[in-house]
């Protein structure tokens, strides 16, 4: 009896089998028809992995920097920073002039630029993209507040335009070299609408957009009659890549696997220990970029006790040992922060290295002569019957519970309890910041121009996590983002980065540094002054592996 | 028969309006909201933050957003979403295909493996029960996020004959994701199966199908499975529809897209129109497969058709 069911279950095996049977002949095929293709001349197309799905891919609309990794190469700005200067340098502008008030911005055009349309580029087009930026019902989450306290535009002639500030605002060149306000084609944008024109982006970049399937992949090819681009693209290219495809890579885990197997030909954002084992091998490249902007860093609440008191909070960073937290979570691939600015980012101040160097006797110190004593021989320190104990706000992205984790443990072995609160997104992290009940959470953002230090340091800023108020910190960082020479801003930033390490009112960790790395279809990744961007335009297209 | 038909229709319809109305309520509940969080590092202003919210309806009373949202439904207006503009329906069709592929080959790849699996447990010689029961076992053990990298590394990276990397629904490119769904599947229907065969086996009317000298083919198919596998119907129509909400993970490994995917944004987003879209349809399909399951299940055994 038993055999006869072993009958049906064999029959139900065979079935399998020619499940099996059929899938290895399509593999079969596959790799025959790939010995095939190989006899073919190669076609110069890579693929390009992105780490992060954005919602929304409108660069106007939208705020992600994944988005600008391909719209980066699609759009012209009206000036370029270069990458390695980080100075501003033409683009879709040829020149600019400054009113000696700072008011207005006077930009004369390139006349030799067309859309990937076709359409003619103009002052109108700027016009026509400013009109759109600052429309309400685009509902702009980036573009329109980079433009500060722009007020109107007047187009003097066919390729002359002005803007008009209400106020003075020294990080207007530097906005207007971002990719969110890209110049896109006026026809595209009246044609598509608001909600479908990022399906169908057109501008004057080195590539246009061919095809983007939400989701799934965004297909970019060279644009062949491109002659306008800044002084860093390069123009002697002996073979640029003819096609991009970018798809995205959201787990980090996959990317490795991607890159080793061909899937992909570059990727960013590699876990530390896989980008390690990667730049091993000889087919593979790895290319660290350090990101200008703020360095990983934990904010102290200074509203709450005991990080109310500022000798507390240098103690808490003297006693973090911060090369042993690079070396075992970031592989020794980023370098360690000192400052509220990465050591990239224009205006940082290296003499900022000078504090808080790494000694757990002064740390042990200082709290003893605060007051703080093992009375109850728990091993963790207390003052007034009251344990010395921090609560961490952890974001779970970024590699911050990994810090976290080490901070704990440096900390306790100093006597200090730490209670760490993970939170899975950014908005359980301001839930958390709104309750007030933390003393330390760690957050960054990124930029170019220092100003980006305002949305956090004013008293009356939306994210003063440290909840400081220092009239000092407040003026300076207004009039630098008020002055345009750049001696005078140096000095305001010198002055502010050694206030906030002064008041202890961050703990750095880490530069921020993008792991990237590449197989060896292609040559001469390199990357904008943002950081986050690649300069397509300069890939070269070596050959098939 | 159709009275049945008709009364399942209805508690579909309940499932789908308290599907509706607990997507709605936990979201709210939820702290922050699109725009805040939209804007919270743009350097917008407190009134310019209020001005958007109210542009969107979201500074309404929670019950006028509660019946817009009902009323909107009732038309088929699935809304448009808060981070790019793009109507619902649309958002979600373009995702369904990619998502129904993968979910339909690994359906049928989980439940072939599955009855196999289920069939061997119950009724193979003692080696292969104590194999089966060992593999169902390990099955449903083994998380999808580890299976998954595993055939990455086995089929992609070291003998490099499958893509891991998928673009489009072609059959290359499906044979990866559906082989590690379905595997990962025919855990618990193999579990279920097997459950039903042992029950089945000590049945009277199999000894009679046997006395009656009926091959085992026949005994196994037309009545053992047949009189007791409502269970492992139920459990596949219930699987059906938790893949159409979408394999999160399967999706991400891949970097397939589909609805997992655009769930995920949307809740981290707090896009409460597209977070309701899924929803929505993760419970239609739900009572959808819930409901042609119990139907199967009722044609092929009248004592089920009185609950």
């Amino acid at each position: 009896m038993i055999r006869n069911f072993l009958r049906a279950f064999a029959l139900l095996s065979c079935l399998s089998i020619a499940i099996v049977v059929c899938m290895s002949s399509i593999v079969l095929t596959n790799l025959l028809t790939r010995t095939t293709a190989a006899a073919q001349p190669a076609p110069s197309r890579i693929v390009y992995g992105l780490t992060l799905l954005p919602s929304g891919f409108d660069p106007h609309i939208n705020a992600s920097a994944e988005l600008g990794i391909p719209l980066r190469s699609v759009y012209d700005t009206l000036v370029y920073r270069d990458p390695v200067t980080k100075a501003f340098v033409p683009g879709l502008a040829e020149r600019w002039d400054i009113s000696p008030d700072g008011l207005v911005y006077t930009f004369y055009l390139r006349r030799d630029v067309r859309f990937h349309d076709g359409e003619p580029f103009n002052a109108l087009a700027v016009a026509a993209n400013l009109d759109r930026i600052t429309a309400p019902e685009t509902r702009s989450q980036k573009a329109a507040f980079l433009l500060g306290s722009y007020e109107r535009y007047i187009v003097l002639d066919e390729y002359t335009i002005q803007l008009v500030l209400k106020t003075p605002y020294a990080p207007l060149l530097d906005s207007l070299s971002q990719v969110y306000l890209g110049i896109a084609s006026p026809k595209a944008l009246r044609e598509y609408g608001t909600d479908l024109y990022q399906l169908h982006q057109v501008g004057t970049g080195p590539y246009q957009m061919v095809e983007f399937i939400p989701g799934d992949y965004i297909l970019l090819r060279r644009n062949p009659s491109y002659r306008w681009g800044p002084s860093f693209y390069r123009t002697d290219n002996p073979a640029p890549v003819e096609e991009i495809e970018f798809r995205f890579f959201t787990d980090p885990a996959t990317r490795a696997p991607a890159l080793e197997s061909g899937a992909v030909d570059i990727i960013g954002e590699l876990p530390p220990l896989d980008a390690l084992a990667l730049a091993r091998r000889d087919d593979i490249t790895l290319i660290p970029q350090p990101i200008p902007g703020m360095p990983l860093q934990f904010f102290f609440n200074t509203g709450k006790a005991p990080t109310d008191r500022l000798d507390v909070r240098r103690a808490i960073i003297t006693a973090t040992d911060r090369v042993a937290i690079i070396d075992s979570v970031f592989q020794q691939l980023s370098p360690v922060a000192y400052g509220p600015l990465t050591a990239v980012t224009p205006f940082y101040e290296p003499q900022i290295k000078q504090y808080y160097p790494h000694d757990r006797e002064v740390a042990r110190q200082t709290l003893t002569e605060l007051g703080y004593r093992d009375n109850d021989g728990d091993k963790i320190l207390d003052l007034n019957g009251a344990p010395l104990r921090l609560i961490v706000i952890v974001p779970t992205w970024g590699y911050v519970p990994q810090v976290a984790q080490r901070l704990q443990s440096q900390w306790r072995e100093q006597g200090i309890d730490v209670e760490l609160r993970q939170v899975p997104n950014l908005a359980g992290l301001l839930a958390a910041v709104q309750s007030g009940e933390y003393h330390l959470v760690a957050f960054n953002d990124f930029g170019a121009d220092p100003s980006l230090l305002n949305n956090f340091y004013l008293s009356e800023a939306r994210n003063n996590f440290m909840r400081v108020s220092n009239a000092n910190l407040d003026q300076w960082l207004r009039q630098a983002a008020q002055i345009n020479d750049p001696a005078q801003r140096q000095n305001f930033y010198t002055g502010v980065q050694g206030l906030i390490m002064d008041q202890a009112l961050i703990l750095p960790i880490r530069d921020y540094v993008n792991l990237n790395a590449h197989g060896k279809r292609v040559s001469g990744l390199a990357f904008d002054a943002y950081g986050w961007f690649p300069l397509l335009a300069n890939l070269t297209f070596v050959g098939e592996r | 028969m159709l009275r049945f038909v008709i009364r399942r229709a209805f508690s579909a319809l309940f499932t789908l309006w308290l599907a509706a109305t607990l997507a709605f309520l936990a979201l709210r509940l939820a702290p922050g909201d699109a725009i805040t969080l939209q804007l919270t590092f743009s350097g917008a202003t407190e009134s310019q933050i209020a001005a958007r919210r109210a542009a969107l309806g979201l500074d309404l009373p929670l019950g006028t957003q509660y019946l817009n949202m009902l009323s909107g439904l009732l038309r088929g207006d699935l809304g448009v979403s808060l981070v790019n503009g793009r109507a619902v329906t649309a958002l979600i069709g373009e995702q369904l295909n990619s998502t129904v592929a993968l979910a339909l080959g690994a359906l049928i790849i989980g439940t072939a493996l599955g009855i196999a699996l289920g069939i061997g447990a119950a009724l193979g010689r003692v080696a292969v029960q104590r194999l089966c029961e060992a593999l169902i076992a390990l099955l449903l053990a083994t998380p999808i996020y580890w299976l998954g990298t595993l055939a990455i590394y086995l089929f992609a990276v070291w003998l490099e004959v499958l893509p891991s990397v998928s673009r489009s629904n072609s059959l290359e490119a499906l044979i990866l994701p559906c082989s590690v769904l379905g595997v990962s599947l025919s855990g618990s229907i193999g579990q279920v199966a097997a459950a039903a065969l042992r029950e089945a086996k000590q049945a009277s009317f199999v000894q009679l199908a046997r006395a009656k000298g009926l091959p085992e083919r026949l005994i196994v198919w037309r009545h053992m499975l047949s009189a007791h596998g409502g269970a492992l119907i139920s459990l596949i129509g219930l699987q059906a529809g938790f893949l159409v909400g979408g394999a999160v993970v399967t999706e991400a490994l891949f970097t397939r897209r589909g609805i997992g995917q655009l769930l995920l944004n949307a809740v981290n987003g707090r896009d409460y129109p597209v977070v309701q879209g899924v929803v929505l349809l993760s419970a239609l399909a739900y009572s959808l497969f819930g409901t042609l399951a119990d139907v199967i299940a009722a044609w092929r055994d009248p004592r089920l058709r009185t609950l």
